[in-house]
């Protein structure tokens, strides 16, 4: 076995970079998602156990006891399956049970736990052949951290010494230490559990063969010593327990797992196995990922396995809203890495709106820009020919269809006409779909927007900058009465220049802003469909879109991504912009947890790269480099510092998708 | 049902597209559950099957083992059949043209040459159409007028109403898994067969599997065997189907030619059901410590 030297500060495995490795190891393993967890936040999540149906394993921040990353490594790998042999072996098991039935409980607990842990280690060489050399190494390091039990008194030796055998020391060095003649009789009980086919219940028994023989000793004791009874003694280990019958909290040990180097135990076996008792097993919890798209109904999607009822999660609420369609959606659970079955109800608002001259108003605002982007979609208009074949007029004859014509002529049959190539101008198979957030955000007004100056010179500056939105203009506002603009305004007539460029090109395309209260209401608001012509409604509706509440996403994604199912263009397009990260009041059983409508957009997005759709994120946000990095791929992203550069960049990103 | 193995030993299986065997050896098969007596009551009656099921977990294997049972076995009246199983492997420019036959020239003449279904058709064999819903819709319509009681095939460039031959059987195989819903099988079609569906197989099973096609010792197929079962529950990271019984047999042929085992996992299972960096090495992790 190598040395367990201190290994250099490189060759530390820290948790946060192998987080996802060892969750999708530990799932793999279990066949269920279990949180991986930092010791550290054990105790907090002790206190919370029984609120919550987390399962969790808990790992230390960083490992670097072993010489070599790799051994460090390893011992990660050992403390995950030793967990998961607690969660397999003990956790059906009524300890609190088994406990409360003793006189000495605290005194069973520990030796049931040291008892507990010699099984699963070895039924965890039995199972694992190839972990064996990073168990010895870790059960070898734990060891050497063990306090020595020459100095200690009888019973903490003879526990200790049930401890250390756990851990591998050599039997017949522990058993030759003992003056008593007591400690082999205990082994042989402990020794009991290394069978193959021993189950927890074989490591309670041993337990309470061990303690009635020291709970007989200590009635000899009685008669005979002076010594500190077991009584005492037990209650000395447990300092807030009382040896016999409560035992209410549980004390932390008074030799701590984690500071004696047996971290990879978790340490929380009895409140693991308790609190195993009082929830259901996860893997109830857990279900495949639903087939793509199947959740576009407005019923409860069929066949999808749905979260039981004492879940957190309930059953979606009735529809009362006989209003606006509504569609059910699944979100990603990213806590339990599962699909919350129908949970989101999507309604669907058509946008209306008077103010049919809203692109004459953006034209206006953005004249120079507006003219570059016609002339850049005029590129991406098809220049090239494609031939088109069996045609009945052309500029080649078709050489396959003339031999089956001669072929059927000669069999007497009626001679296909169809017999020429024709060259086409090749045509655009584009579908695009944007998707604006809405969001209260969104109200938010540009900074310097209603100071802006009527000086040409000004004006001629900002559109160099890049402040094309009110620099190009002659009819340049006036500063006291320009209104202020705010996002939604920017993204509207961003919008608007796609609309009147994409027209020109031919492209299908639709535009719909998203919003929402809650699950039960989040809202898709269509300005225009894919089928709808560009009218002058289309831009009262444009015009109408306006702040509303919260951000949904992925929600509002599924069903972007369902319209676009619909369509059989072969490109299809979605690009979603919006001005921050993805919120709710109810996007995560925690308001504060950003992480879950995260999980759920890259969730939502997942779906639709799967679904061969083309995403894109834009967002007006700087901080939005923090979250779309995890929400999507690099490429597939861009973050714009200035707002008023949206229109410029939304052409771009539009050409780029679509120039295939 | 929990499925067989679908192993792809080039000794018995036929390989290419439009594949034809005479099936001179019995192809190796271990029933699961009631597939082989609910197919043979299905061939008995002459109704069309439709086997699903993920990717490599045994339907092609399972219609090869039956068309040996039902067509060369000793007792077999179907016995002088040459051809008894032929099979199309399906794809989408795979048009009815291709599947019923066309007209070729030959010197100064035009010969009409029969495709596969019209082959099984006329001879009483056994057509399975593989992965169907990949071939073109109208390919799927043709062999309408096959699966009902009419049991004719129409062919339109000859003018013929092809009675089928008393033995023809028609099945068709598809997953369900990994087919968009642009590819799934029309109603009206699928409505035409007896459905046998069609899974990975358990431990013990898959085992035993691994270890007569894979040519490794029991311990190693078991776990390998266990490999798949864990590898499998990752299988909502990117790769829907998981491991198939096909790919832990290819592990197991790789150990058994040399190959080191945990190497032969990398290669056959890790690399080949998942290009993320990050799942390849979990899957890699578990292998490791299941395998000595």
């Amino acid at each position: 076995m190598p040395p367990v030297t201190q290994a250099r500060s490189s060759d530390h495995v820290c948790f946060a970079d192998i987080h996802r490795f060892l969750a999708l190891f530990a799932q793999g393993l279990a066949g269920r998602y279990l949180h991986l967890k930092l010791l550290e936040q054990e105790d907090a999540s002790r206190r919370n156990a029984r609120m919550t149906d987390e399962a969790s394993i808990f790992l230390p921040a960083q490992i670097g006891h072993f010489a070599t990353a790799q051994y460090n490594l390893g011992a990660y790998r050992i403390a995950v399956l030793h967990q998961l042999g607690v969660w397999e072996g003990t956790g059906d098991f009524d300890l609190h049970q088994f406990l409360a039935n003793s006189s000495r409980p605290v005194l069973l607990r520990r030796i049931f736990f040291a008892i507990e842990d010699l099984r699963i280690d070895t039924a965890m060489a039995r199972r694992y052949p190839g972990a064996r050399a990073d168990l010895a190494r870790v059960l070898a390091h734990a060891l050497a951290n063990r306090p020595a039990i020459g100095s200690m008194a009888s019973l903490p030796a003879w526990i200790e010494a049930l401890v250390q055998f756990s851990l591998g020391a050599p039997r017949a060095a522990l058993v030759a230490g003992d003056s008593s003649g007591l400690l082999d009789g205990l082994l042989d009980a402990a020794a009991a559990v290394q069978r193959m086919d021993a189950d927890v219940h074989d490591s309670a028994r041993a337990s309470l063969a061990i303690c009635a023989q020291l709970e007989n000793l200590e009635s000899a004791n009685d008669e005979q010593l002076p010594a500190p009874s077991l009584a005492q003694a037990t209650a000395a280990m447990g300092a807030d327990c009382k040896p016999d019958g409560d035992f209410g909290p549980f004390p932390d040990d008074l030799e701590h797992g984690a500071a004696l180097g047996i971290e990879f135990r978790g340490d929380t076996t009895l409140d693991k196995a308790v609190w195993r008792r009082s929830n259901r097993p996860i893997s109830a919890a857990t279900r495949e990922p639903p087939p793509l798209a199947g959740a576009m109904t407005e019923q409860p999607s069929g066949g999808h396995q749905t979260l039981p009822v004492h879940s957190p999660v309930a059953a979606v609420p009735p529809l009362e809203n006989t209003g606006p369609r509504s569609f059910l959606y699944d979100e990603w659970d990213f806590h339990r890495q599962a699909y919350l079955a129908a949970w989101c109800r999507v309604f669907e608002h058509r946008l209306h709106g008077e103010e049919f001259g809203f692109i004459e108003g953006v034209r206006r605002r953005h004249s120079t820009l507006a003219h570059q982007v016609r002339r850049q979609f005029g590129f991406i208009k098809p220049q090239s020919w494609r031939r088109v074949r069996r045609t009945n007029d052309g500029d080649e004859l078709e050489l396959d269809g003339l031999i089956e014509a001669v072929i059927d002529r000669r069999t007497g049959h009626a001679g296909d006409s169809h017999l020429y190539v024709r060259r086409d101008r090749a045509l655009r198979d584009v579908a695009a779909a944007f998707l604006v957030d809405m969001s209260a955000s969104t109200d938010f007004a540009l900074p310097g927007s209603a100071a802006l100056t009527k000086s040409a010179g000004a004006a001629t500056q900002a559109a160099q900058s890049g402040l094309y939105l009110y620099g190009s203009d002659d009819d340049m506002p006036d500063p006291v009465s320009a209104p202020k603009r705010r996002v939604i305004d920017v993204s509207k007539d961003a919008l608007a220049l796609m609309c009147d460029a994409l027209q020109a090109l031919g492209d299908s395309y639709a535009i719909y802003g998203f919003s929402g209260d809650g699950r039960d209401n989040v809202e898709f608001h269509v300005a225009k469909d894919f089928a709808d012509k560009l009218s002058l409604r289309t831009w009262g509706a444009l015009a109408a879109m306006q702040p509303r509440r919260s951000t949904r996403m992925g929600a509002a994604i599924r069903h972007a991504l369902s319209k676009l199912a619909r369509e059989t263009a072969g490109i299809k397009v979605l690009i979603i912009v919006s001005d921050g990260y993805p919120e709710d009041h109810d996007y995560g059983a925690d308001r504060t947890d950003r992480e879950y409508g995260i999980q759920d957009t890259a969730r939502a997005l997942w779906e639709v790269e799967r679904a061969g759709v083309t995403d894109f994120c834009v967002t007006i946000d700087p901080a939005g480099h923090d979250y779309l990095r995890r929400m999507c791929k690099e490429t597939r992203y861009l973050v714009i510092d200035d707002v008023t550069a949206l229109p410029h960049e939304l052409t771009k990103i539009y050409r780029t998708l679509t120039a295939r | 049902m929990r499925g067989p193995i679908e192993a792809q030993m080039n000794r018995s299986t036929p390989g290419a597209q439009n594949n034809s065997s005479r099936l001179t050896q019995e192809p190796w098969y271990l029933p699961l559950a009631d597939e082989v007596r609910l197919f043979e009551a299905a061939y008995e009656a002459r109704l069309p099957v439709l086997l699903k099921g993920p990717t490599g977990c045994g339907k092609t294997r399972f219609i090869e083992h039956m068309a040996w049972r039902l067509y060369r076995k000793i007792d077999s009246p179907r016995r002088r059949l040459e051809l008894p199983l032929i099979t199309v492997a399906c794809h989408e420019d795979l048009s009815a043209t291709d599947l019923v036959g066309r007209y070729l020239l030959s010197g100064d003449e035009t010969v009409w040459m029969d495709g596969p279904l019209t082959r099984a058709v006329r001879s009483g064999a056994i057509c399975y159409l593989d992965e169907v819903v990949e071939a073109r819709k109208d390919t799927t319509v043709v062999v309408h007028s096959l699966t009902d009681h009419r049991r004719v095939l129409p062919i339109e460039k000859t003018g013929e109403l092809l009675d089928a031959h008393p033995d023809f059987l028609l099945v068709i195989s598809y997953n369900p898994g990994y087919q968009s819903v642009l590819k799934d099988l029309k109603p009206s079609t699928r409505q035409r067969f007896v459905s046998l569906d069609f899974n990975y197989p358990g431990i013990d099973i898959e085992a035993t599997i691994i270890a007569h096609e894979g040519g490794v010792d029991p311990s190693l197929a078991r776990r390998l065997a266990v490999v798949g079962e864990k590898v499998r529950n990752l299988r909502e990271h990117g790769f829907e189907e998981g491991v198939s019984t096909r790919l832990l047999v290819y592990a197991a042929q790789l150990a058994a030619g040399g190959i080191e085992p945990r190497r032969a996992c990398d290669v056959a299972i890790a690399r080949a059901v998942t290009d993320d960096a990050e799942v390849q090495k979990s899957i890699g992790a578990i292998v490791d410590v299941l395998l000595p």
